[in-house]
């Protein structure tokens, strides 16, 4: 794991969705960086996210490209849209991947998949 | 500065395109080596004229690649380039090889790519060279590949257009249009949109018969100054314009950024290509659009400025697009009809620009071409280079 991204997914492991905001001008981004990519300054932050958005797109897929997905599919992989102004990879669960529409308003819920990682992943809301 | 009409193409080469399974003892080697003599032999030079080298390397090779190539080929070179950021690598190579010669670094160019790759192991390449932002924020949830991005691209354009499969469909219709006639194709047989439409579905809205299929292959193209080029045997190409445009993360498509799935580079790159060429796209008698998606032909379509944003899938539905056609597209196949060898791929829309504009496209030939436009997609609509090409300068 990058330093960059070790926050994140701590947070994570504690349900929480986190995201980084530029202390210099304000600039949120995602994934996390040492540096702003608007200022460059490396004063940087992380903020909570309240983990709710909509999808901003999605792709029902129907055949895995790796075995560890095999047994998943038809899943639902997505982007979705943060109310924060943040957008991010993730699957859409919880729901029949037919009833997934796009601007469907969503919000996190955290998958343990280890005892050591938990994955955010969206519900419907 | 400009490049317009400094520099052109004066020969090109393309291997027998096969199935994997069908490769034999083809190798990444011997695929861009026979490109590459094909070409040398295509513009009736000698292997000494080259004095510059652009290749594309395999996506299982290390990335030193053109240096092995040179070493291969023995060749003598004052210039070197290994361009390895996906399609628009072969338009973005006509670039700076066109840049080097201009400069005086070198002045004739070898571009080269293709492959023999077993696609089953697409994933394991694709998770080799992801970033660990993507492992961390992408890979983990189940991308299948280019296949999901571009199906997150369809699903939104479908959305903001009311754009329906049948329309999107029409683009393998007229590829294999094309394909049945072309030589140098693996799917050449004719089929309906509602063929396309019934097509299992793989990464939905996109279905099998709408992505392309990997296959082993190579394409290679000559490069020179517009003066040596007048000591040719046949009349060449002029390189005219060139442009390309970067403003997205290579796979994800918007991640982290604002920036539309439904408007693309093309639209930046092709307005550069177009400004340096003294020409717009009323100027143009064909289009060979970077094909690895269904949609990917759509957007570029409206993005060169042919139709307004958001028509493009009723514009290819009402439009006659084949070579006989009000504006040619893909008159190859394209690589929905052909396949797709990597690397290859990054110069098929440029090769069959030359073919037409030298007169040598056989039962497919555009009437009176003078003017083309060929472009380069590389990740998921995220880098791109359209450059424009014609037989004589205007």
């Amino acid at each position: 794991m990058l330093p960059e991204t070790e926050p994140f997914w701590q947070a994570a492991k504690r349900h929480e969705l986190v995201f980084q905001q530029c202390r210099a001008c304000g600039q949120r981004m995602h994934f996390p960086r040492l540096m702003c990519h608007q200022c460059l300054s490396k004063d940087v932050e992380w903020i909570p996210s309240a983990g709710r958005g909509t999808v901003y797109s999605y792709t029902i897929v129907h055949q895995a490209a790796h075995e560890s997905f095999a047994s998943e599919v038809p899943y639902v992989y997505a982007i979705i849209d943060l109310d924060e102004g943040i957008r991010m990879i993730s699957n859409v669960v919880g729901v029949e991947p037919a009833a997934v529409t796009i601007d469907m308003p969503v919000k996190v819920m955290f998958d343990d998949v280890t005892p050591a990682i938990s994955i955010p992943r969206f519900t419907p809301a | 500065m400009s490049l317009r009409g400094h520099s052109a193409i004066i020969g090109y080469g393309e291997t027998e395109f096969v199935k994997y399974r069908d490769s034999g003892t083809r190798s990444n080697y011997t695929e861009q080596c026979d490109a590459a003599r094909l070409a040398i032999q295509d513009a009736g030079i000698s292997k000494d004229a080259i004095d510059g080298l652009i290749a594309i390397p395999p996506l299982d090779q290390k990335v030193s690649w053109s240096m092995d190539l040179a070493e291969y080929l023995q060749l003598r070179l004052t210039f070197l380039d290994n361009l390895y950021f996906g399609g628009a690598s072969g338009a973005a190579g006509m670039l700076y090889a066109a840049a080097a010669i201009d400069a005086g670094l070198c002045s004739t160019v070898l571009l080269v790519g293709g492959s023999t790759m077993d696609p089953k192991r697409m994933f394991e390449f694709g998770s080799e060279v992801a970033t660990p932002f993507e492992r961390d924020f992408d890979t983990i949830y189940g991308p299948m590949t280019d296949n999901s991005a571009y199906a997150l691209i369809k699903q939104r354009y479908k959305h903001e257009f009311n754009a329906t499969d049948e329309q999107i469909a029409q683009v393998v219709v007229n590829a294999r249009h094309h394909a049945a006639k072309f030589p140098n194709a693996l799917l050449k047989k004719p089929i309906t949109a509602e063929e396309v439409v019934d097509s299992r579905m793989i990464c939905d809205p996109l279905r099998l018969f709408e992505i392309v299929m990997p296959c082993t292959g190579a394409s290679a193209l000559i490069l020179t100054s517009a003066d040596r080029a007048k000591d040719v045997k046949r009349p060449p190409v002029y390189l005219l314009g060139g442009g390309q445009s970067i403003d997205r993360g290579m796979w994800n498509p918007a991640y982290g950024r604002d920036q539309s799935l439904t408007t693309s580079p093309v639209k930046q790159a092709t307005s550069k290509a177009f400004d340096m060429a003294g020409l717009t796209i009323n100027d143009m008698d064909f289009a060979q659009l970077y094909d690895c998606y269904t949609i990917t032909v759509v957007i570029a379509l409206e993005d060169i400025g042919r139709c307004e944003k958001g028509q493009g899938a009723e514009y290819i539905e009402k439009t006659d697009l084949t070579y006989t056609g009000s504006f040619p597209v893909n008159t190859d196949g394209g690589q929905l009809g052909r396949g797709q060898p990597y690397g290859a791929c990054h110069f098929m829309p440029i090769v069959e620009a030359v073919r037409q504009l030298m007169g040598r496209a056989g039962d497919l030939q555009v009437k009176d071409a003078r003017f083309g436009l060929a472009s380069g997609n590389g990740g998921s609509m995220a880098n791109e280079c359209t450059i424009i090409l014609g037989n004589e300068t205007p």
